[in-house]
């Protein structure tokens, strides 16, 4: 009997596989791995290996909740293999917090059983449909906080990752989508709405996470905005941990690791961080 | 609407056709599928697979098919082809779309046929058969 495709995901240990992508701290004179984030890849050589298309699917089947610990259980494996004190960020629906009371105890026995610490741990709240039971969602959100795990609201300012949301979540991480990066260095209006993320987080006592920014001018100018988290294939794109080590993204003791030491991929940054190290007096975001 | 059971136009077809399209083919049976598969991608074109509707809604999600070749059944229990067609066309994709079923009953194919399918074709179709069909609604001649 053949098997769908849903069910190879969830009964085969081999089906999901995960790369890793560096958060980057990047600021005048620092440039470091802040974390990184744990990215699902669908059945190899299929078109479900793209994580676009392989949630897409699963949200078609209603199987977030399933699917999610599934991600997360590949996950937690593939993060034995990186540096204890790197910190990981790990994607879970917000549906799935929402009706799921058990999800916080379910990872906290995941890290356990593999003698991970779970203050290492962010939780990436996506959402692609409207949360129905807040209540729920708050309260999932809550025992994972007590348990040391911290909370970000993913693809801020899209879809259903609004006000609302960020009041529910009240997130340590606001992942500003590559949305409003994009151009953001010839456009007021997108350089608006990301200093409004970045004073809603001031006040909440969060930071901005600028995501897929594609070029070394619009990642000066978030800098000289006060950005200080990057993701993006422009710094590193998403791969397997020896992939990482290699090219010497992690392995090093935190807080020393030099993005500089990836000659291909950093070029790019180099310059920005050169804009960035020149004398820029930051403006006040929120007076 | 083609009919190439009543044509017989298929035994026309040349296995080499020229020009590449990308195709989509659902069939729950893997066999048969691959079997088809592998028989377009000969012909040039570049085929993906889906099992089931949510499989394949996914993929138009994302990619831009000329041909959708769909199964009627695609479940033990029900016709997912027929949700999969509606889905099509309530996209307004311009994607032409073959229908080919073990089942002849008429009901499912008015019910197909008002959903404006391109061509039916009966299981199991002659791989000459279903590259001919492709090749007639995509405009390449044999």
């Amino acid at each position: 009997m053949t098997t769908s495709l849903l069910e190879k995901i969830l009964d085969d240990p081999d089906a999901l596989s995960v790369r890793f992508q560096p958060i980057f701290r990047l600021r005048a004179g620092v440039s470091q791995v802040d974390s990184v984030e744990g990215l699902i890849r669908g059945p190899r050589a299929t078109n479900f290996e793209r994580a676009d298309i392989l949630f897409d699917y699963v949200r078609r089947k209603h199987a977030e909740a399933a699917v999610d610990r599934s991600c997360i259980v590949a996950i937690c494996k593939a993060v034995l293999e990186l540096p204890p004190e790197l910190r990981i960020n790990v994607n879970v629906h917000a549906s799935t917090l929402g009706h799921n009371p058990g999800f916080a105890d379910f990872f906290r026995r995941q890290a356990r059983n593999l003698s991970l610490s779970l203050d290492r741990f962010t939780l990436e709240i996506v959402e692609h449909a409207p949360t129905y039971n807040i209540p729920s969602l708050t309260c999932s959100i809550r025992a994972l906080r007590d348990l040391g795990v911290r909370i970000a609201l993913d693809d801020v300012g899209l879809g259903n990752s609004n006000y609302r949301m960020i009041l529910d979540c009240h997130p340590d991480y606001f992942k500003l989508d590559a949305y409003f990066a994009k151009g953001v260095t010839h456009d007021a209006d997108r350089r608006a709405v990301v200093r409004s993320v970045m004073c809603l987080a001031e006040e909440m006592k969060g930071s901005v996470v600028a995501e897929g920014v594609q070029s070394s001018e619009d990642l000066a100018t978030l800098g000289q905005m006060g950005v200080e988290l990057f993701q993006a294939d422009l710094l590193c794109p998403a791969m397997q941990v020896h992939d990482l080590a290699a090219k010497g993204f992690v392995g090093l003791k935190m807080g020393s690791t030099p993005a500089t030491r990836v000659a291909e991929n950093v070029q790019a940054f180099e310059r920005a961080r050169q804009k960035l190290l020149e004398p820029a007096a930051k403006q006040p975001l929120c007076q | 609407m083609y009919d190439f059971e009543v044509t017989g136009i298929w035994q026309l077809a040349c296995p080499l056709m020229s020009m590449a399209e990308r195709i989509l083919i659902i069939d729950d049976d893997d066999q048969l599928a691959n079997a088809y598969k592998e028989y377009l991608s000969d012909c040039g074109h570049q085929v993906d697979c889906a099992r089931e509707l949510e499989e394949a809604q996914a993929l138009l999600a994302h990619f831009s098919y000329s041909v959708v070749i769909t199964d009627l059944r695609l479940t033990k229990l029900g016709f997912g082809g027929l949700d999969l067609i509606k889905h099509i066309r309530e996209l307004a994709l311009k994607t032409r779309i073959i229908v080919f079923t073990g089942y002849g009953w008429p009901e499912l194919r008015a019910e197909a046929t008002a959903q404006r399918v391109d061509a039916f074709l009966r299981k199991p179709t002659q791989l000459k058969e279903l590259a001919a069909t492709v090749g007639a609604l995509v405009g390449v001649k044999a």
